[in-house]
């Protein structure tokens, strides 16, 4: 019985058709590693993540495109040209003829408005850069209009047209839904929120064909996208939350692009031939922060004691690499006026003078907020060094995001190494709308703007001035040195914020992929990659 | 005036004496099911509570950190948080007896669709784990408790102690660098290899049981070289546990009187320890075995991560990160009803394998 048994049992596996070998990825599918932890919606106005926006930017289209590496050089998408007027006062975006939806539907104007008003209407994270140039649910239909295959955007309030160009380029404010396709799956008026949470109605080079939340995204080619066919059929995107695994997968062969490797991870592989690490400039700045409700640090010579506190060199070489590269200034490198670094050193016996000015000579305790994850807890570890050599005493606090975030938003912290600081478009103002301007510093006023300045309750009314006159200059020159006066003049009032390293994105990828750029926005299109086979 | 009432009862014949097993049975029954819901919901006030304490913030999580404050704040009132605590755990508690476990943050999915896509990658591996833990753990320690103190013991003693006190994502990374970077005999991470995935859609939501349902036998197989892997690294660590406990239950047996009458009986040494010996320890082995399986079923959080396994784990821990408190109490009831589950299932065994047991 026991050798019948096992003979039908040997010969059943024997019997099972045999497994084909395989080698590496398909040669027409892009199979890509990175953490989903972060992607909760493939709605675009409510993506706030890199990983989420990386997925709904090859879903959806914009009207324009920003270009991945060259941060001023815009590029027509859905609309095939633009004009900003003469008086700075309004956009005119003109249509392409002739684009469809994935569904079939043609990209209308109408589409275009609906997306917009619905990014308003529901007040999804994308709706802020929108109320922050001043547009409300109330004042948009009066503000952007269609006509013909025309649409014009006037200005909602003075400022610089070029910066509210930038935001018809990012997905999360202004990507073009299928508004048809949107509404047939509308529940109680919700603007089809819930539907889009899971499926997409976009015109972007790919469609969404499955989302497993922390397992994998499925995105086939749109064959009919107006650009033309993407060279990869498929894109395959799975949840890999752990570094070693995408490395070894890399090495192997099995996967394309890894995301968000570790930095020990991304050292071994930048020796291997087989694949490519490339590292490009991203948004933000790493940084020190300070909050001014603390009478220590409203005191500018205690600040200026601290600027001098970091050790930039040793932490960009130490710690940084494949993070961060050195960076002190409150502005994107590449962006209109954007000044060389002032060249700040770590210089205790200059520290010490100051803190001695402010009447602290044998320093004091101070709690430091880090992250504890690399590169933040290796920052503030050398930060607590360096402090401690002026006798300040920092401790340590970590924790996960809503631990250390919680205090900040709440204006209860003392200090800070966080990441953060605008960028993502390509204009000063977007830098020091996160690192400078403070229009209401009340504690009622978190409202307005993005609030990273606000938290620190840090403000100067020369620089908020000094900012809005250089958002309404028409003339380039000119505008480019009033944001280098404003570099200036922040270095002079010395800020909550301290820069001290820009953030880096660093991307793995195997030889034989062509054409993928990783953009510093976070919109990385993959249409362009293609397989060298 | 109770004793008054039965005693009549008693002198009425067989047919009360069965009205009157029905009765303790039925009591005994709703004693049982009582015990169950009031477990089940101690475990939903603690899950709640602990869950709501935590310094977590699902706001935050959806919205981001840099979000204004009327997004926050819209946000914070659609998932119901400006409501008293006790307020939000009724209503939770309401909706589940009503059948609604919620959406999930996460995955803006259903939860009980997300467990029931997540669930079964999570029965699948834990079951393979057990089955290679069970075969392997049983017979070592069995081995073990017969050559006490010789080699085969020490050999077991030692390899069972390093493959339960080694951490098992160690164990995951050194078996994914060996097994599937050098020898490419596993398949690396995931439940098949990446370019198989979606092909077949789930009918039982095992993956090697739907392939070979729907005829896709590369998938079975890529399926297979993908499970094989964590399977083992999970099994090890039941084994070294099970080989333990096998090996001290039955050396426990083997000290006993009847045993020295079996050998003096005659009997081969395979029927002393066998038939004799072994039998005597499967409650116990049942026990141990249920636990070990319920522990992998509750997930194994390291090892799927390490092999970016889907299952239910990773899910529980990620929306516990979120503090998604609709998922995280769904996923506690079921783990909850899983061990209640487990524990009758070992209580059914008990009386298959231990004869005083069925008169009680």
């Amino acid at each position: 019985m026991k050798s019948l048994l096992l003979a039908s049992a040997t010969a059943l596996v024997l019997a099972l058709p045999l497994p084909s070998a395989l080698a590496a990825t398909p040669n027409d599918q892009l199979v890509i590693g990175l953490s989903m932890s972060n992607v909760l919606t493939l709605d675009p106005a409510a993506t706030t993540g890199r990983e989420g926006m990386a997925v709904v930017n090859n879903v959806y289209d914009t009207l324009i495109r920003l270009d991945a590496v060259e941060r001023t050089t815009v590029h027509p998408a859905l609309a095939e040209s633009w004009q900003i007027s003469e008086d700075g006062s309004q956009i005119t975006f003109q249509l392409r003829e002739g684009a469809t939806f994935a569904s079939g539907n043609p990209v209308t104007v109408e589409d275009v408005l609906w997306s917009f008003r619905r990014v308003l209407s529901l007040e999804l994270s994308g709706a802020g850069p929108w109320a922050v140039a001043g547009y409300t649910v109330d004042n948009f239909d009066e503000l952007v209009t269609a006509q013909g295959n025309t649409i014009t955007v006037q200005l909602a309030q003075p400022g610089d047209p070029q910066l509210l160009l930038y935001m018809f380029g990012k997905p999360s404010n202004t990507a073009i839904i299928d508004s048809r396709t949107a509404l047939e799956n509308e529940v109680d008026g919700d603007l089809a929120a819930a539907w889009l949470t899971t499926n997409s109605a976009g015109s972007g080079p790919y469609v969404v064909r499955s989302w497993n939340a922390n397992d994998t995204i499925i995105l086939d080619r749109f064959d009919g996208h107006w650009g033309g066919e993407a060279p990869m059929r498929r894109v395959l995107i799975r949840h890999m939350p752990e570094s070693q695994t995408k490395r070894l997968m890399l090495e192997r062969g099995d996967l394309d692009v890894g995301l968000g490797l570790s930095v020990p991870d991304i050292s071994a592989l930048s020796t291997n031939p087989d694949v490519v690490v490339q590292s490009t400039p991203s948004s933000g700045f790493y940084y020190l922060g300070v909050n001014m409700k603390d009478e220590r640090f409203a005191n500018r010579d205690v600040r200026l004691a601290l600027r001098h506190l970091i050790d930039y060199q040793g932490i960009n070489t130490t710690i940084m690499p494949n993070y961060g590269v050195l960076h002190q200034r409150p502005l994107s490198p590449g962006v209109v006026g954007s000044l060389p670094d002032p060249g700040y050193e770590l210089d205790v016996e200059k520290a010490k003078e100051h803190l001695a000015a402010a009447g602290y000579p044998d320093g004091f305790t101070v709690e430091l907020l880090s992250l504890n994850e690399p590169p933040f807890l290796d920052a503030a570890t050398s930060i607590q060094g360096t402090l401690a050599q002026a006798g300040i005493r920092a401790n340590i606090v970590t924790g996960t995001g809503n631990q250390v975030y919680g205090p900040m938003r709440e204006r209860t912290f003392q200090m800070i190494v966080r990441r953060g600081g605008g960028g993502a478009e390509p204009h000063p103002h977007s830098n020091l709308q996160a690192l400078a301007i403070n229009i209401d510093n009340s504690d009622e006023a978190e409202h307005l703007a993005g609030g990273i300045v606000w938290r620190t309750a840090w403000q100067s009314e020369e620089l908020n001035e000094m900012a809005a006159a250089a958002l309404l200059e028409r003339d380039p020159q000119a505008q480019q040195k009033m944001y280098e006066d404003i570099q200036l003049l922040y270095e002079e009032v010395v800020p909550a914020l301290q820069p001290f390293s820009a953030v880096v994105d660093t991307v793995v990828f195997r030889a034989d992929i062509e054409g993928y750029q990783n953009h510093y926005g976070w919109t990385t299109r993959f249409d362009g990659v293609s397989k060298d086979r | 005036m109770g004793r008054r009432t039965r005693r009549p009862a008693k002198c009425r014949g067989s047919s009360n004496v069965h009205a009157n097993q029905l009765r303790t049975q039925l009591t005994d029954a709703s004693k049982f099911v009582g015990s169950v819901v009031v477990t089940l919901f101690g475990l939903l006030v603690l899950t709640f509570f602990i869950g709501r304490m935590m310094p977590v913030d699902p706001v935050l999580a959806i919205v981001g950190d840099e979000a204004s404050s009327a997004t926050y704040e819209r946000v914070y009132r659609q998932l119901g948080l400006d409501q008293p605590l006790y307020v939000q755990f009724f209503r939770f508690v309401s909706d589940i007896l009503r059948g609604d476990f919620g959406v999930a943050l996460l995955t803006g999915r259903p939860v009980i669709e997300d467990i029931a896509r997540v669930f079964p990658a999570t029965i699948e591996l834990g079951t393979i784990s057990i089955i290679i833990g069970t075969g392997l753990g049983v017979p070592l320690g069995v081995l073990a408790a017969v050559r006490r103190n010789k080699w085969p013991d020490y050999t077991v003693r030692f390899f069972s102690l390093i493959a339960y006190s080694t951490p098992t994502f160690w164990f995951g990374l050194m078996g994914l660098l060996v097994f599937y970077a050098f020898l490419g005999w596993s398949g690396g991470s995931g439940r098949v290899e990446i370019f198989y995935t979606g092909l077949v859609e789930p009918i039982t939501g095992f993956l090697l049981v739907d392939s070979i349902l729907v005829g896709e036998w590369d998938v079975f197989w890529s399926a297979l070289r993908n499970i094989w892997l964590p399977a083992v690294v999970l099994g090890l660590n039941s084994m070294a546990y099970i080989s333990r406990m096998t090996r001290s239950f039955m050396m426990e047996q083997l000290s006993q009187e009847y045993i020295i009458t079996a050998r003096v009986k005659g009997l081969s040494q395979n029927q002393v320890i066998w038939r004799h010996a072994f039998r005597n320890i499967r409650v116990q082995l049942v026990t141990i075995v249920a636990l070990a399986y319920g522990g992998l079923l509750e997930g194994a959080v390291l090892v799927e991560t390490v092999f970016s396994w889907p299952g239910f784990g990773g899910y529980l821990t990620s929306n516990l990160m979120i503090g998604d408190m609709n998922a995280v109490m769904a996923c506690t009831l079921l783990v909850g009803v899983l061990f209640i589950a487990l524990n009758i299932l070992s209580d059914i065994l008990y009386r298959v394998f231990d004869p005083r047991t069925r008169s009680a």
